[in-house]
């Protein structure tokens, strides 16, 4: 009986070739996009759950206050002070590790250089992490402070093979290392990612402020692993007690996070986790299902559609012997066989797409083959679909008595009645619509963001890391490149422009209210030209001057700090950064840096000698760009010879700044796009079986002399109301949707009439297309043949 | 076999009882031919669905093998179905995805027969009929008498005691028509099956050995057939 009904559900494929196009179609489409789902969230849930010593590791989170008792952000900063502490005074501590952030550094063997990316760590990180060492241990790995930490794939980079124990590296041209032990890499999913890893106690000789113990430097990542049993919440009320009683003069209050929930929940608002990567996770989620249901509910149109065809044959069956549930079984068959050949084509699919996919989000799956989970999770998929898209048409149709359906030409129902089906139709295209709207207004946002003014002349601006001999010799390579032409001002900066990392509270000013400055203000340590080069806008004072001795102890302030201090007239005003006196000579106007839809902390711009970072360039457009990149790398090469010349664009930096939103845009775009074919094709599904059915009234109707306008409009206006219905629902609700979505950001568009008349439109557009498609054909048969037919 | 006791049948229309069948009383003995005749429209159809227990009546009694129909669940009903009717429709209703083949053998799978057994009874129904070589054919690819055999091959193959068959001739040719009704006259006299037909033709009346005459709604005359053909 099985076999029988499988044999017959393909035979009815193949009889009825157009519904089983667009059923195919679509249930591949929502597959495809279910199976993406599924390898992407396995993946994001996996994030640091590779091995069991995980579960117990919280990293040290820190609060930043905005100075009325709030909490402006939260991050995984700490400083140096905080882990020898913990480690002295917590008997609930089973371990603490200080880390750095990665960065990427020069590491060589022999003449081949690379930069990849480096951290630093205590040996107690090997009790976090379940690294799996190929040579080497845990022990030994990390004792000698030269000592280093590779990869399987940085191993055979550098080396192209994998025992390379006791081998000599060298570190940014200056330090050499000795290879101690090669791990396997590290899955994409895991956080503090890196390609080598040395000792702390090497990081102090390289960056002394990693040596001296401080409350002010929030620069370093501290993890701790608990004890088995113990709560995180007795650690934490530990954690403020201890921190008060300590007397460090630390006012950022400190809590404990699981490191394995930091990548899906890591979003902190007041200092509470109000999400993360979670919501793109849910978000793809609800658009994947959307799309599968979309299919789902063109089978069930195409299939109860065809009710009439089937009715006879499900009487006849009846009088045969056949009991309801042997009916319901066979048309669940029928979905299941579609489904089948669906998630066949989806698998194909799939890998085909997965690398794009990769690239697109930044991560890297893969399908697991020969995974068992895998196999289960793909048969729950499918006995899903099926039993969502076959349940309804199977007791729908099983349901007909026998004596209606056996009547010859008994219309079951009078076609679109106020039905389920009409109903599913409003659903599919309430979705299409929401996400026409949804990608339309984030595309405006993405445009507005775009169009707000820098602050900053972005074009022709360059910057190149400040790094190996350039550090000694930076104004030597200044000239050269000045003289070369190429450039036509330049500076050097400990941070770069768009995106600075130095973070302090540590500020005093004259006239300041509180005892203890608590709002987060930001330094850049630079020499000449910072407001020359970057283009950026004097609001009062000058830039400074090499003409002026006395400007290396000014400070300049971006508009926003000058506000938040309150200073009427601040040029010559002393303030204190971080200990240190210095004049206000100039006030800048507020550029864009960090987030693009935020308004940035407060920042102070001071002179400070030269610690390597990052150097800006503004390229002379009297030469072309090409010549202009050629002359600085052939200068840049031969006086640091160890490093490689990178040099990015501006322009490209400040665009990287939208890639989540842009993201987001292109998911809308791509799943609004699949929804409405998707919808589309069910639509043509439905008028063509309405047109087929209705063969002989058009015929009669011909002949009478209706034109084929008028057959035209009898056979769109019951599907167009449908559209209609769905746009009246889905446009105010997805535009409620997509004005909270707006609120989020700091400075946002708004959703205008515009964009809700165009979604309507194309809306209207795509339906009549498909609709007046297959109107055209039905209206221009013969009526003759029409007539004959039966 | 069959006793039908004052059966009724009405479909309520605005108010008024719109009557397709009166007071309709009748008994039909194991291994008689009767066939039903009447004017279009006259109830025909409506007793013989009723005796098939695809229809209930409104109002009165049936006894089927000495059980009450009438209340019966569905379930029950089912089994009477799968053991002992046959159905012959004028449309044939084969179900067009099964091939010939498939389709006689589809009662037997609802009954939940061996697969061995199905196949030799199958085979012996294709030989019986001399249809052999087209049992991988589809019904579309068969003229409306083979069609019609088939058909009448599917009714038998659960050897069932009772035959209903709704103008099996209708659309058929004289012909292929006086075919079908020598095999109807061939199971019942040599395999004693009950048969009621539903006929407009006098001469394939002629083949049962009774007639029952209806006119709106009313048994007008019940006669047995004189001279048998």
């Amino acid at each position: 009986m099985f076999k029988l009904n499988i044999r017959i559900a393909l035979r009815s494929l193949l009889r009825n070739k157009p519904a089983a196009l667009i059923n195919i179609t679509g249930l591949t489409i929502g597959l495809t996009a279910c199976l993406m789902l599924l390898l992407y969230v396995t993946y994001e849930r996996n994030f640091d759950r590779h091995d069991a010593r995980t579960t117990r590791v919280y990293g040290v989170m820190t609060n930043v206050p905005d100075g009325k008792g709030g909490i402006t952000a939260t991050f995984d900063g700490t400083t140096t002070a905080l882990a020898p502490m913990l480690r002295q005074s917590l008997p609930a501590l089973e371990a603490v590790c200080r880390l750095s952030y990665g960065s990427i550094r020069l590491i060589a063997s022999g003449e081949h250089a690379f930069k990849k990316e480096a951290r630093f760590a205590e040996p107690e990180i090997f009790q976090m992490y379940g690294y799996r060492f190929l040579s080497g241990d845990s022990t030994t790995a990390l004792a000698d402070p030269h000592s280093v930490v590779l990869t399987a794939s940085m191993a055979k980079t550098l080396f192209g093979r994998l025992d390379v124990t006791g081998s000599r590296l060298r570190y940014q041209d200056q330090y050499d290392l000795k290879v101690t032990a090669v791990i396997e890499d590290l899955p994409l999913n895991s956080s503090n990612r890196f390609d080598y890893l040395m000792p702390w106690l090497f990081y102090e000789t390289v960056d002394p402020s990693a040596k001296e113990l401080n409350w002010t430097n929030y620069s370093f990542i501290t993890l701790l692993k608990l004890k088995p049993g113990i709560a995180p919440e007795t650690v934490n009320k530990s954690l403020v007690t201890l921190l008060k009683s300590s007397g460090s003069d630390s006012e950022q209050p400190h809590f404990i996070f699981p490191l394995q929930r930091l990548h899906l929940y890591g979003k902190f608002e007041q200092g509470r986790s109000v999400g993360g990567d979670i919501e793109q996770v849910r978000l793809f989620t609800a658009l994947a299902l959307g799309i599968l249901l979309l299919a789902c509910i063109n089978f069930m149109n195409l299939a109860t559609a065809r009710a009439g065809r089937r009715a006879r044959e499900v009487g006849v069956k009846k009088t045969l012997g056949a009991d309801r549930r042997s009916l319901v079984f066979q048309f669940l068959t029928e979905s299941m066989v579609l489904c089948l050949i669906s998630v066949a084509l989806a698998v194909a699919l799939a890998e085909l797409l997965i690398p794009a996919f990769n690239s697109l989000l930044r991560v890297q799956l893969n399908v697991g083959y020969f995974n068992g989970t895998t196999w289960l999770a793909l048969l729950a998929i499918v006995l899903f679909t099926g039993i969502l898209a076959g349940s309804y048409p199977a007791f729908y149709l099983s349901s007909f008595n026998v004596i209606g359906s056996l009547k010859r030409n008994a219309p079951l129902r009078r076609f679109l009645p106020f039905s389920m089906r009409q109903v599913l139709v409003v659903v599919q295209f309430c979705f299409a619509v929401s996400l026409i709207v949804a990608t339309l207004v984030i595309y405006k946002q993405i445009s507005y963001i775009k169009n707000r003014p820098l602050g900053v002349e972005v074009q022709a601006l360059v910057e190149m890391p400040l790094e190996g001999n350039l550090k000694t010799r930076f104004e030597l390579f200044k000239k050269r490149l000045l003289a070369s032409g190429a450039v036509s001002a330049m500076y050097q900066s400990s941070v770069k422009l768009a995106h600075h990392s130095s973070n302090f509270t540590d500020i005093r000013w004259p006239g300041m209210q509180a005892a203890v400055n608590r709002v987060m203000f930001n330094k850049v340590g630079t020499g000449y030209d910072f407001i020359k080069t970057n283009g950026i806008k004097m609001l009062a004072g000058r830039d400074f001057s090499p003409a002026l001795p006395t400007d290396s102890g000014g400070v300049l302030l971006s508009a926003r700090a000058a506000k938040i201090m309150g200073l009427k007239d601040p040029l010559g005003k002393v303030i204190q950064v971080m200990g240190e006196r210095r004049t206000v000579i100039g006030v800048f106007a507020d550029y864009v840096w960090d987030e693009p839809a935020k308004t940035n902390n407060p920042m102070v711009v001071q002179m400070e000698p030269l610690r390597g970072g990052s150097m800006t360039m503004r390229l002379n457009t009297a030469h072309s760009l090409e010549d202009n990149i050629a002359a600085i790398s052939k200068i840049a090469r031969e006086m640091n010879p160890a490093y490689p010349v990178e040099l990015s664009f501006m322009n490209q930096v400040y665009a990287g700044k939208l890639e989540s939103e842009r993201l987001l845009g292109l998911l809308s775009r791509i799943f609004g796009g699949l929804a409405i074919l998707i919808s589309c094709l069910g639509l043509y599904g439905l008028v063509s079986f309405s047109a087929e059915q209705r063969t002989r009234e058009f015929g009669v109707r011909r002949v009478l002399g209706a034109t084929l306008l008028n057959i035209m409009q009898l056979l769109s206006a019951a599907f167009l109301k449908l559209i209609a219905v769905a746009l009246v629902i889905a446009v105010p609700l997805s535009c409620a949707l997509m004005n909270t979505w707006l609120q989020g950001f700091e400075f946002h568009t708004s959703v205008s009439f515009w964009t809700i008349a165009v979604a309507t439109l194309l809306t209207l557009a795509l339906a009549l297309v498909t609709i007046g498609l297959q109107a055209v054909q039905a209206a221009r048969a013969n009526p003759v043949d029409a007539l004959k037919y039966e | 076999m069959i006793e039908l006791n004052n059966i009724e049948k009405y479909h309520p229309a605005k108010g008024i009882k719109h009557y397709v069948l009166r007071h309709v009383s009748a008994s039909i003995a194991s291994g008689e031919f009767v066939s039903v005749m009447g004017p279009s429209g006259a109830g025909k159809s409506t007793l013989l669905n009723i005796l098939g227990m695809l229809e209930e009546p409104t109002y009165g009694t049936y006894h089927f093998m000495g059980e009450d129909i009438t209340s019966m669940n569905e379930r029950k009903r089912i089994e009477l179905y799968r053991n002992h009717i046959g159905f012959v429709f004028q449309a044939y209703h084969l179900i067009d995805e099964m091939t010939v083949q498939e389709n006689i053998e589809a009662p037997l799978i609802y009954k939940k027969i061996v697969a061995s057994e199905r196949k030799s009874r199958v085979a012996d129904l294709l030989d019986r009929f001399n249809m052999v070589a087209k049992k991988d054919l589809f019904p579309s690819q068969l003229s409306g008498g083979q069609q019609q055999l088939v058909g009448i091959a599917r009714a038998l193959v659960a050897e069932p005691s009772l035959i209903l068959a709704d103008e099996p001739t209708g659309n058929l040719q004289s012909a292929q028509a006086a075919e079908i009704m020598s095999l109807f006259r061939k199971l019942n006299r040599e395999e004693g099956i009950t048969i009621v037909q539903v006929t407009h033709s006098e001469k394939n009346a002629q083949y049962g050995n009774r007639i029952l005459t209806i006119e709106d709604g009313v048994v007008r005359t019940d006669t047995p057939v004189a001279g048998q053909l």
